[in-house]
């Protein structure tokens, strides 16, 4: 499978709306997911990102616009006939089956022959690691293990669409990595688009070809990883995904001044006229503290905060009254200790103006 | 912290015991004298099967056995069907109209059970019913509908409303969700609840007493009526049998799930699940 999306439509949502009594969750959402993509909604809880997913496997019915699948219509098709399927955030197994009849299930559903549906169910628990776990029940298995069930499950329909609704939420943080890493193995094996919802950035950022910010109802942004973390377009999409330096201030003559004595340039930025407010924001791991080379912008000030995070170690640095700037630095081989800064140093905050974004 | 004192509950010990002498000892009196050799039912002369023999000879009695086991079983058939049906459909209405139907579906629970009898009798009555075994079947179900709602809604309420929704996702109809998937899930509930509507409805006798006919008579009102012409001891032997039965079936409902898988079995949802 190549990783760059083609032009060939997996999923379509258009106008997209989903109203409950009086509230709107999902708002005109227009989305166009590619085949053989890993596409996430990322947003925090109640931004409509499970919604759109129940929308899409039929659970939920729209209040307006229309649901697309493989370029088919199936906005008003019941669930059993829609070619998604979904990995349900708490698995959902059939405790009543073993392993293997969980995972023949969809294909004894659809009367595909016994001979067959053993070969493929042999298969894909040869796919997810759990061949020798075929005769157990599911109440015998780890999370993980269950987790794997439910993912196999879904795929052996080979879908036009695996829908996964937080899948990886109810395991611990290593159990969870390690999943991650295998998710996105298994979908570039498969080549089955994955429509993925969660509300955690680095899993998001991760494992997707793209990634859709949600909030309230609607996309803040839509890009590649890459896109949504260097050049977001919202402030919210700004203080989502990782930590960000978000300053108000008033545009005049290609910078942005954030306080009386504070003046950031960024020449980058078009569409603003003088005097219009705007937000920037620069990301901490962005920001030097030694090293600066030239063409930085910089910005006196004095350490007021550290945390030592293992890997890397976080500074909040004042540049000005009521202004302060995170400042994230790596926790290289060369730096000792005693090279870490302390509260009271005095230090020079630098980064290139190409790392400041203007949002308005 | 204060010095833990580890003393034994002496006076806790003494009244369960008590409680369990209270309540058990009397049966085990019937179930002494039905081993009597005399009539006497206050001394204990020696051991006979002989009241055992006399039951077994005993045409009316006998009857009225085979009346109550059908009673049971169709009362236990009709509730499970009905009460399952009530659960999954409660399962369907959230909010308060849901709570205020699910609270109304328990209200046989607590209604005095002459109060049922009684407004069957009349309704029976009413609307011209003659008044047999199946009379007695109808007010039994309507009364055992409520136990078989909590179990099943019990058992319903851990299984998650994913585990219907990923059937269908897998293709199946909302009927074959709930006949391939939700029924073996509910499986164990449906057993527990079952054998408890059987031992409640095999030996209830104010509904039975209530919206009986004349022949045959459930066991329990066949019983209250001959002792009302002296105390046979042949009654005591029943009454020991109908005490092993019910015995029988309750540690049935309670093991019986447990073998069947690792789900609650009804008698948890009564006992709060201590195990």
């Amino acid at each position: 499978m190549s990783s760059a999306p083609t032009t060939n439509p997996s999923v379509t949502l258009r106008g997209l709306t989903k109203r409950f009594g009086g509230t709107t969750v999902v708002d005109h959402l227009d989305l166009d997911i590619e085949s053989g993509e890993f596409f996430s909604l990322l947003g925090p809880s109640g931004c409509g990102k499970t919604t759109t997913l129940r929308m899409i496997a039929g659970f939920s019915d729209p209040t307006e616009g229309t649901i697309l699948v493989g370029g088919e219509d199936v906005t008003s098709t019941p669930p059993h006939k829609r070619d998604v399927n979904t990995v349900f955030q708490s698995y959902a197994l059939f405790e009543h089956l073993d392993v293997r009849r969980n995972v023949g299930f969809g294909l004894r559903r659809k009367g595909v022959d016994r001979s067959s549906i053993d070969k493929r169910v042999a298969e894909m628990l040869e796919l997810v690691e759990l061949g020798d776990r075929a005769k157990d029940k599911p109440s015998r298995l780890s999370g993980g293990q269950r987790q794997r069930v439910a993912l196999a499950r879904a795929l052996i329909n080979q879908p036009k669409v695996l829908l996964l609704d937080e899948p990886l939420a109810a395991l611990d943080l290593k159990l969870r990595r390690a999943m991650q890493a295998e998710l996105k193995s298994i979908q570039r094996e498969v080549g089955i688009t994955f429509l993925f919802v969660t509300h955690d950035q680095d899993e998001a950022l991760s494992m997707s070809d793209r990634v859709a910010i949600m909030c309230d109802g609607v996309v803040e942004q839509c890009g590649t990883p890459e896109d949504v973390y260097e050049r977001p377009t919202s402030v919210f999409a700004a203080g989502f995904i990782g930590t960000s330096n978000l300053m108000n201030g008033l545009w005049s003559d290609g910078c942005v001044s954030v306080s009386p004595t504070v003046s950031i340039p960024a020449p980058g930025h078009q569409g603003s006229a003088d005097g219009d407010p705007v937000s920037v924001t620069v990301r901490p791991e962005k920001i030097w503290l030694t090293e600066h080379t030239p063409g930085m912008f910089r910005l006196p000030g004095t350490i007021v905060e550290t945390s030592y995070h293992g890997a890397t170690t976080q500074y909040v640095v004042s540049v000005g009254p009521d202004l302060t700037l995170t400042v994230l630095e790596q926790n290289l081989p060369r730096m000792r200790a005693e090279d870490r800064w302390s509260p009271g140093d005095r230090v020079e905050a630098g980064w290139l103006p190409e790392h400041t974004v203007v949002l308005r | 912290m204060a010095r833990r004192v580890e003393r034994k509950p002496v006076v806790a010990v003494g009244v369960t015991i008590v409680f369990f002498a209270w309540l058990y000892l009397p049966i085990l009196a019937v179930a002494l004298f039905s081993l009597n050799d005399k009539k006497s039912l206050s001394s204990f002369s020696g051991f006979s099967l002989r009241w055992y023999d006399d039951l077994v000879h005993n045409e009316a009695l006998l009857d009225s056995l085979v009346a109550s086991l059908q009673v049971a079983a169709a009362a236990t058939l009709g509730s499970l069907v009905l009460g399952t049906m009530l659960a999954l459909g409660l399962e369907r209405i959230r909010g308060r109209r849901g709570n205020l139907i699910g609270a109304v579906t328990l209200l046989p629970l607590v209604t005095p059970e002459i109060v049922t009898g009684v407004a069957a009798l009349l309704l029976f009555t009413g609307i011209g019913l003659k008044l047999s075994l199946t009379t007695v079947v109808l007010a039994e179900i309507t009364f055992s509908i409520a136990y078989v709602t909590v179990i099943v809604r019990g058992r319903l309420a851990g299984i998650a409303l994913e585990v219907e929704e990923a059937a269908r996702d897998l293709g199946c109809t909302p009927f074959q969700a709930v006949r391939l998937v939700i029924l073996p899930m509910l499986l164990p509930a449906l057993l527990g609840a079952g054998l408890l509507v059987f031992a409640l409805v095999f030996d209830d006798f104010v509904l039975a007493f209530f919206t009986t006919g004349v022949d045959p008579q459930p066991l329990p009102v066949r019983v209250y009526s001959s002792i009302r012409f002296g105390v046979s001891p042949a009654i005591n032997a029943i009454g020991t049998l109908m005490l092993l039965a019910s015995a029988l079936l309750i540690v049935a409902a309670l093991v019986l799930p447990r073998l069947l898988g690792r789900g609650t079995s009804s008698l948890d949802l009564i006992t709060g699940g201590r195990r």
